[in-house]
Order: C-alpha cells, then sequence, then structure tokens
C-alpha cells in the first residue's frame, strides 16, 4: 500500500476526481490548502492599496492505494492536473505499514 | 415476560402502520410498561414484603406523560420517603426490564430531594414535571406530589424557568435557531417535541393546562409530530429523530400525521407528495414554536436574550411598545392593522430593533390580510417601506414574521411558492425561503464590527457592505433571488429575474436601480461558477468582470456571493473559500478598471445587443445605429439598456437643433444627469464643474466616446443641499444652466466662487491620496487611477488639471466607496499615451488640485 499525495490547483479539483473515479479509485481525503513552490506569490493593488498574495490556494487529494495501481493513479493526476503553467502543483508517494476499516477490523488492502 | 413484550410491541407497530395514530401508540407503549413494572414490583413486595415499604415507584420525564415512544427510554424515578432504598429489589427490577429489551434509567430518591430545583441536575427537576405514579405506596406518591406542587414549582419556578430558557436557546443555537431545515431533527430541532414540552412545562408552572379545549391548534400539531416521530423510530428501529430525505418520502407515501387513515393494500391511494407533506410538517412546528414564544411572553421572557426593553416610538400614534414587545393600539374607528402604512411601519420598526410583535397583534394583522390587500397600494411608497424593513438590522426577523403572518407573500406573491419549500441537494441545510432569510442575515452581519484579529478578507467584505450606495437594491435581490426555484426547470436564476421584473414594475424603480437588482439576480451563481476555475487565470478573470461591468455590480456580487454560500449551511463558507472570493473580486475590480479602453464595439460584427436598439428604432435604421456605437467601449454597451442606448441615439441625431443634448432624471436618492455632444477639450471637466457649481456631489460617472467623436457622459450625484428636491422649477433650469455651461456659453468659474464656503463637512474617515499610471492596460492610452478623500468638487479640480495640462480624457470611470473617491481615466496627449517622464509633473499638479479643492 502507498500513499499519494497530490497537491493541485483547484480548478483541477474536478478533472482529477472524475478520472480517478474513472479508474475505479473512490476513496480519497480532499483539502483545502493554501501555499506555493517555485511559483511563489505576488503583490496585488486594489482600489489604491497594496495586497500580498504571498499563499496560494491549492487542494491536496490523499489517497492510498494498493502497490499495484499506484503508477496508473499517478498517471492519471498528472493528465487530469497538468495545465503546463507553473503552480500545476505536485505529488508526493509514501510507504503505508498498515490500514484498517473502524467498523469491522478489516486490515490490509481490502481495508482500502 | 420478553415474550410477552415482543408480541405486544409487535402489535403496537402494527396498530400504528393501520391507523397512524402516535398519541394513541406513545399511550399504549406507556401502559404496556406500567403493567411491567407493577408485576415487576409485586413480585419483589411478595419476595421480601418489607423490601418496598414507604417506596413509589413513579414514571418521569416522557415516561411520565405517558409518551413512551417506540424506541424511547424508561426514565423511573424510586422515591422512598425514608430510610436506605431497597438496592436489590430495584436492581432485579431494573435487570429484568432490560433482559426484555428496554432501555431503563432508574434513579432513586429521597423525598426530600424532590423539593429543591438543583441547576446542576436540571434533567431530574424538569423531568419531576412530569409524574405518575405506577406502583408502590400511594401514600408516598401524594407525599412527593404535594412537595413538587407545593415547593418545587413553587418557590424554584423562577429558576426552573430561567434554566428552561438557557437549555431552549442553546438547543435552538445548534439548529440555527431555525425551524426550517431540509432534514430536520423532529425531537430537537425549533418547533420539534422538546419545544412542546417546554410550552406544557412553562404553562405547568404557571398553573395552566395547554388542553384540547383552550389549544386545539398546539394540540393538533403535537398529534401530528408524536405521530412522525413514532414513525421514525419504527422506521430507524432506534431513538433517531432525523426526518432524512428517504423518511420524508416514507412519511408522506403513509400519510403520517395527516389524520387520514391509510388504504390498505390493493385499494386505490392518492399519492401525497413528499414537498407537499414536509409543508404540512413546518406548519405543525410552526404552531408549536408560536405556542414557545407565547408561553414566554407569558412569564416576560424571550428567546433573544439582548433585545432592547424600550424604544423611542417618535411621530406615530397606532403602535407602543409593551412588556418588550410591540403592538399595535387597540381598534379604534379602524383597526391599525388594516392599515397597510401602519402594519409596514410597525415592521420598518421590527426591523431596526428586534423587537418581536406581541401575540395579540400579530393575530390582528393576521386576520387583518384580506383588507390590508384591499387597502395596499404598490408603487415607490412601498419599496420606501420595503426598503426601510430591508436595510434594518434585523431585516431577518422582520421578514419571517411578515413571513408567517402572510404579509409577504401579500406585498411580493411571488415568495409564495417558495414557502417551506424543501429542494433536496448534498449542500442545503435550509428550505428555500429560510436560506433566503439567512442570508439577509448574513449580509447584515458583515456590518457588524469584525472581531480582532478577523483575516483581512473579512474586514475588506465588511468594508464593503457598510459602504455600498444603494443596500437596500442588494436586501431585494436576495430577497427574490431564489424564487424561481418555485417553478421547475434547471435554470432558476433567469426565472427569478422574470418573477423580479414584475415586481420591480410594481415598484415602480428607477431603470437604472431595477437593471442592478435584475443582473444581481440573473447572475448571482456567477461568482461561485468563477470560484471554481482558476480566479488567478487573466482570462477567468477576464470573462467574469465582462459580466458585471461595473464596480457596483461587483461589490454586489462579492456580498451576494458570501452571503449566499454561507447561508447554505453554516461550515459551507470555509475561510479559503471566503479569501478566494475576495481575491477574484480584487482581480475583477482591477481587470474592469484596466481593460475598458481595449474592447471596443465593433459594429461590422453581427451583435445581438445591436439589433435590440435597431428593433426599437423605425426600419432601415440599423445603419445608423451601427455608426452610433463604433468605437464605443464595450462597457458602454454592456451597462445600458437598449432603450437607454436608443434614447442616446435619438439625442445624437439632434445636434442640428442643439449641439448639446442632455438627458436628465431625479430621483429621491440619487439622480443622473446625460450628456450627449460632440467631443471637444475640456468637456468633462466643464460637466464636472457644472455639477459642483450646483452643489452636486458627484458619485459616479463615465464617459464615453465612439469612433465619430459622440461623447455620451453620465454622472449619478446626489443632491447636498436638496435643492433639486425642494425646488421643483428649479431643475429645468439646472438642466438649462448645465448646457450653458457645457457650451460655453456661461462660466462655471462665477458660479463656484459662491459656493465654496458652505459645503465642506469633516470626513469619518481619513483617505490617503494615491495616484497610480498603467501605460500596459490600453494600447493607446495611459491609464491614471486616483484614490483620495471623497470631497464635494474633487472630479472637476481633477478632470480641469487634466484639461489644464491638455489631456485629453478617452474613458472615465468615477466611482465612489464610502469616503474613498476612485476615479481612473484613460488619458492621451496629442492622441498618444503619455510619455514616463510625464507622470511626476502630472502627479504633482493633481496633488496640488486635490489639496486646493480640499481647502
Amino acid at each position: 500500500m502507498q500513499k499519494i499525495e497530490a497537491v493541485i490547483q483547484p480548478s483541477r479539483l474536478d478533472a482529477v476526481k472524475d478520472a480517478l473515479v474513472e479508474l475505479g479509485v473512490s476513496g480519497m481525503t480532499i483539502f483545502e490548502a493554501r501555499g506555493h513552490g517555485r511559483q511563489k506569490g505576488h503583490t496585488e493593488f486594489y482600489r489604491g492599496r497594496e495586497y500580498a498574495v504571498d499563499l496560494l490556494p491549492k487542494v491536496k487529494l490523499e489517497l492510498v492505494v494498493t502497490d499495484d495501481m499506484v503508477e496508473q493513479t499517478v498517471n492519471v493526476i498528472l493528465a487530469a492536473a497538468r495545465t503546463g503553467k507553473i503552480g500545476d502543483g505536485k505529488i508526493f508517494i509514501s510507504r503505508i505499514d498498515e490500514a484498517i476499516r473502524i467498523r469491522n477490523d478489516e486490515r490490509g488492502d481490502i481495508a482500502i | 415476560m420478553r415474550e410477552q413484550y415482543a408480541r405486544r410491541t409487535d402489535d403496537l407497530r402494527a396498530g400504528f402502520t393501520l391507523n397512524g395514530d402516535g398519541i394513541a401508540c406513545v399511550e399504549a407503549r406507556s401502559k404496556l410498561v406500567d403493567d411491567m413494572l407493577s408485576r415487576l414490583w409485586g413480585a419483589e413486595l411478595g419476595r421480601e414484603p418489607g423490601a418496598g415499604k414507604r417506596v413509589a415507584v413513579v414514571a418521569i420525564g416522557g415516561y411520565g406523560r405517558a409518551q413512551l415512544f417506540p424506541a424511547s427510554d424508561i426514565d423511573v424515578l424510586f422515591c422512598v420517603e425514608k430510610g436506605d432504598p431497597p438496592k436489590e429489589a430495584i436492581r432485579r427490577v431494573t435487570q429484568a426490564l432490560w433482559d426484555c429489551g428496554l432501555r431503563v434509567s432508574p434513579v432513586t430518591r429521597a423525598l426530600s430531594d424532590c423539593e429543591r430545583f438543583d441547576p446542576d441536575n436540571a434533567e431530574l427537576g424538569l423531568s419531576l414535571l412530569d409524574r405518575r405514579l405506577v406502583a408502590g405506596e400511594a401514600g408516598v406518591f401524594a407525599r412527593l406530589e404535594a412537595r413538587v406542587n407545593g415547593k418545587l414549582m413553587v418557590r424554584d419556578a423562577k429558576a426552573m424557568r430561567a434554566e428552561l430558557l438557557v437549555l431552549t436557546r442553546g438547543r435552538h443555537a445548534k439548529y440555527g435557531e431555525t425551524l426550517f431545515h431540509l432534514e430536520p431533527n423532529v425531537k430537537e430541532c425549533p418547533g420539534g417535541l422538546r419545544d412542546a414540552n417546554v410550552c406544557e412545562w412553562l404553562a405547568a408552572l404557571r398553573g395552566v393546562r395547554l388542553d384540547d379545549a383552550n389549544h386545539p391548534e398546539f394540540r393538533g400539531a403535537l398529534r401530528f409530530l408524536t405521530a412522525v416521530r413514532c414513525f421514525l423510530h419504527y422506521r430507524h428501529e432506534r431513538d433517531d429523530n432525523v426526518l432524512g430525505w428517504a423518511a420524508q418520502d416514507g412519511a408522506a407515501e403513509a400519510w403520517v400525521g395527516l389524520g387520514r387513515v391509510r388504504p390498505a393494500a390493493g385499494q386505490p391511494s392518492l399519492r401525497v407528495d413528499a414537498a407537499y407533506w414536509m409543508r404540512a410538517y413546518f406548519r405543525n412546528a410552526r404552531v408549536v414554536e408560536r405556542c414557545l414564544s407565547r408561553e414566554l411572553e407569558a412569564v416576560g421572557l424571550q428567546l433573544i436574550p439582548t433585545l432592547p426593553r424600550k424604544l423611542r416610538l417618535t411621530g406615530q400614534k397606532a403602535y407602543r411598545m409593551r412588556e418588550g414587545r410591540l403592538e399595535l393600539e387597540p381598534p379604534a374607528a379602524r383597526d391599525p392593522a388594516e392599515e397597510p402604512e401602519v402594519v409596514l411601519s410597525l415592521f420598518g420598526v421590527l426591523a431596526s430593533s428586534g423587537v418581536p410583535l406581541s401575540h395579540d397583534t400579530e393575530a390582528r394583522i393576521s386576520d387583518a390580510i384580506p383588507l390590508l390587500s384591499a387597502h395596499l397600494e404598490e408603487g415607490p411608497g412601498l419599496w420606501l417601506k420595503l426598503s426601510a424593513i430591508l436595510t434594518g438590522p434585523f431585516a431577518g426577523a422582520a421578514l419571517r414574521t411578515m413571513h408567517a403572518l402572510g404579509v409577504l407573500d401579500l406585498i411580493l406573491p411571488e415568495f409564495h411558492g417558495i414557502d417551506a419549500l424543501v429542494i433536496r441537494d448534498a449542500y442545503h441545510r435550509y428550505t428555500v425561503d429560510e436560506h433566503t432569510f439567512v442570508l439577509i442575515d448574513v449580509l447584515h452581519g458583515l456590518q457588524e464590527k469584525p472581531a480582532p484579529g478577523a483575516p483581512e478578507w473579512r474586514t475588506k467584505l465588511g468594508q464593503m457592505a457598510r459602504e455600498l450606495q444603494h443596500p437596500a437594491l442588494l436586501y431585494l435581490a436576495a430577497l427574490l433571488h431564489d424564487t424561481g426555484k418555485a417553478m421547475a426547470g434547471g435554470e432558476h436564476a433567469k426565472e427569478s429575474a422574470r418573477m423580479a421584473k414584475a415586481v420591480l414594475e410594481r415598484l415602480e424603480m428607477d431603470a437604472y436601480y431595477a437593471g442592478l437588482v435584475l443582473r444581481l439576480i440573473e447572475s448571482h451563481l456567477e461568482m461561485s461558477v468563477a470560484l471554481r476555475r482558476d480566479i488567478f487565470d487573466a482570462e477567468t478573470v477576464r470573462v467574469f468582470a465582462g459580466k458585471l461591468q461595473t464596480h457596483e455590480a461587483l461589490r454586489m456580487l462579492t456580498l451576494f456571493t458570501y452571503a449566499d454560500i454561507q447561508a447554505v449551511h453554516p461550515d459551507a463558507l470555509t475561510p479559503w473559500k471566503a479569501e478566494n472570493l475576495w481575491r477574484l473580486s480584487m482581480n475583477a475590480a482591477n481587470q474592469m478598471d484596466r481593460s475598458v479602453d481595449e474592447d471596443r464595439v465593433r459594429a461590422r460584427q453581427t451583435d445581438d445587443r445591436i439589433d435590440r436598439v435597431a428593433a426599437l428604432l423605425l426600419p432601415g435604421r440599423k445603419r445608423e445605429i451601427e455608426a452610433f456605437l463604433d468605437g464605443f467601449p464595450e462597457r458602454y454597451l454592456k451597462t445600458r439598456s437598449a432603450e437607454q442606448i436608443r434614447q442616446h441615439f435619438e439625442l445624437a441625431t439632434r445636434f442640428d437643433q442643439e449641439p448639446v443634448q442632455i438627458e436628465f432624471k431625479h430621483g429621491q436618492a440619487m439622480s443622473e444627469i446625460t450628456v450627449v455632444t460632440r467631443d471637444r477639450p475640456s468637456l468633462f471637466a466643464a460637466i464636472a464643474g457644472a455639477l459642483a457649481a450646483w452643489g452636486m456631489n458627484v458619485v459616479t460617472a463615465d464617459g464615453y466616446a465612439d469612433g465619430m467623436g459622440v461623447v455620451v457622459d453620465s454622472f449619478r450625484f446626489t443632491d447636498t443641499f436638496r435643492t433639486l428636491e425642494l425646488n421643483v422649477e428649479e431643475r429645468e433650469r439646472f438642466v438649462v444652466s448645465v448646457r450653458e455651461i457645457v457650451s460655453g456659453r456661461a462660466s462655471v468659474e462665477a458660479m463656484l466662487a459662491g459656493r465654496r464656503r458652505a459645503r465642506r463637512k469633516t470626513p469619518k474617515f481619513t483617505v490617503e491620496t494615491r495616484i497610480d499610471f498603467d501605460h500596459e492596460a490600453s494600447t493607446h492610452s495611459t491609464l491614471l487611477q486616483v484614490v483620495t478623500q471623497d470631497v464635494p468638487g474633487l472630479l472637476r479640480a481633477l478632470s480641469t488639471t487634466l484639461s489644464g495640462l491638455g489631456y485629453n480624457v478617452e474613458v472615465a470611470l468615477v466611482d465612489t466607496e464610502g469616503e474613498t473617491a476612485i476615479d481612473v481615466f484613460y488619458l492621451t496627449r496629442q492622441g498618444a499615451r503619455l510619455a514616463r517622464d510625464e507622470e511626476e509633473a502630472l502627479k504633482a499638479a493633481l496633488l496640488g488640485a486635490i489639496r486646493e479643492n480640499a481647502m
């Protein structure tokens, strides 16, 4: 099992979600987030005043998939989240030792 | 005993399924448990005769009321007169009941423990208000009765009422202070069974019973809610009181609470729609809510804790404030409840103070609806009254009361279709009408000072709300924005706008204001849609800003969207979303100022909007209107109605008679003057000067020119000295004077000289002046933005300085936010953009002009 964390543009969320559901990955957790990588922030002027836009809105998806699904899942996220512009986001992958379904105590792949 | 209990429970369920009588069901279950408890206690006395001496086995709480719902707990008091309680006997009885599948909550107390109310154990004190002897010694129960009636309910009545009020307020707060939930909890929600219990307890504490003879409506509501809760317990097979969508369908299908026997299998059945059934639920919940309010009023209490107890009501004699409520004076020759003027004025006071109406007044108004209808006059007078209600800080409370009494439906029949309307989706928590009222509450909440450390967006949105030029228009749009949901079909925004158009016509609203309201209603989802896109993408912002065109419309939509999301349910507007909303608004505002010079009308392209204007003219004039519009900024076309453009075009065809054509509209709050003429140097400055000379304060203005040098300059202004309002004959002289100044036949300087001394007011806020240039916004003009303190004469000072230095104003966009003037000019000099080294000198000249004008 591996955990995939994808930080993406909020405007790509629906497309990524739909693509994952089509792949058969329906369980995911979505967080509203803010941050920046190389994209950095910028300054806006509004009605004569300056506003720093230092942290940009992002959406973070977390999902845990079986090892054999990792590659396909990542490819689907890449395809759906990419706009080609700076700020498209990043994907992080890490190992998961165990998954437990609270309702019935199922463990391992079956629990995800 | 277990089998017997199971069998009789099945019988009860079958009986309820057949006859739908909730009261019979809960009473029968109480009786069933009474029998079991009596037998078990009797057995204990048989086993050990001394054990039960001086003990009364008392049903308390819901069981004490003989209202044991199918999955309710059973509260039993073992009341001991003196000595140790028979613990083993009590344990065995309780155990036996648990073994039968009953959830028993036993409590053992000495008689003396039952005569005082302990706020730390309020539950026991309140449950003692409903008590019945089930088994044990009648003498002990008689003494319990004496202590409860003679001491607890007399000495501690005030403390119990206070505790009930605290508990009720907390419970109502948990449910957003409203009964209109899409999936209500029939026990806990406002207007639910717990409120019904509170009504009965409050009545009992003042020695009254809410019986069928005197309170038939309340008893009817109680019967309905009891049936619903029984239905839910059987359906969920546990004490789950949430009336979810599937349960609503089931309840409607089974006609729960509707007082009819469901047809037997195979018999023809009338289908009851779930939405219809839910309206019956809300109607009954409303009865309970109103009964609660009445019971509280009877003992001088109110659910809302911070309302004033006294009000200064000047200049009217038709109503007064008494015991914390507003009430109409008694009927004289004619009942004031029948006079729309008085009733709407009364709701205006409610909206401004939050003080509720007395129940007698509510009843009189409700009864007078047919006569109110006959006496109601529509038009501007009605709008004046309605706008006073909408802009009051307690507008939501006033509108809810008006809705409940039928007054809102009377003046806005369009609202009737969304009365208690349940529209099922995954996000909304409230019915459509309640969502609307919550939205208005949220908008008013924005006007309150933000908490210390509040995020920037909250402060900015609050400021935006406080500085709206026409807040009543925003509230009216909010009130009507979902009326289209009453009609089947997907595009409710368009349908709502169509219905709103009829309302605005009845109110005879000014075309400019009506346009703002209609555009806001029609586009009320646009910002939510844009938020799902990349809000930092220039194209997304361009498209979004292009749909709104004016800062006023953008401000209204921003505030509306904030409140609309917040009113979906309390957690819908996360700080993340709110900040994105503010960012999008900011980006769109910047886009509006920076793009106007670039997007120009090209007449040769097919354009529906030009066709619509041509349709208003005699056939064969399309070419002429195309030539007139060619080269105007797109914003001109988008911010004017086809009829307004036709009028401007017609004015432009009369230059041979009079080269300066003027259209003037006087309004109570805001007037508008439009000058159509040929472009010439200092034109914008001349109009601004003429208005300043008359003491008019320009709030917004825009000036556009087409490709043939025809200029349309519009100024919306307030009349500082009410000159035109108080002297109708002066209006004509005003127009003539503006024409004379604009055409150069009169001097503005001479008129201004006499004006300057009398016009200064100390500003509430100090606005720091900021002057910026943007050479990239337009390919052929330089954008100049001046943000400074709004002072009468400012626009004239700026535009005169610009024209004096030889700059031509290609486009002007003048706006005011509270005390801040935000003036944007697209400038050229000798047909080209400004050189960058001109900036400093121009800036210094403008700062000098601003300083001089402010002196």
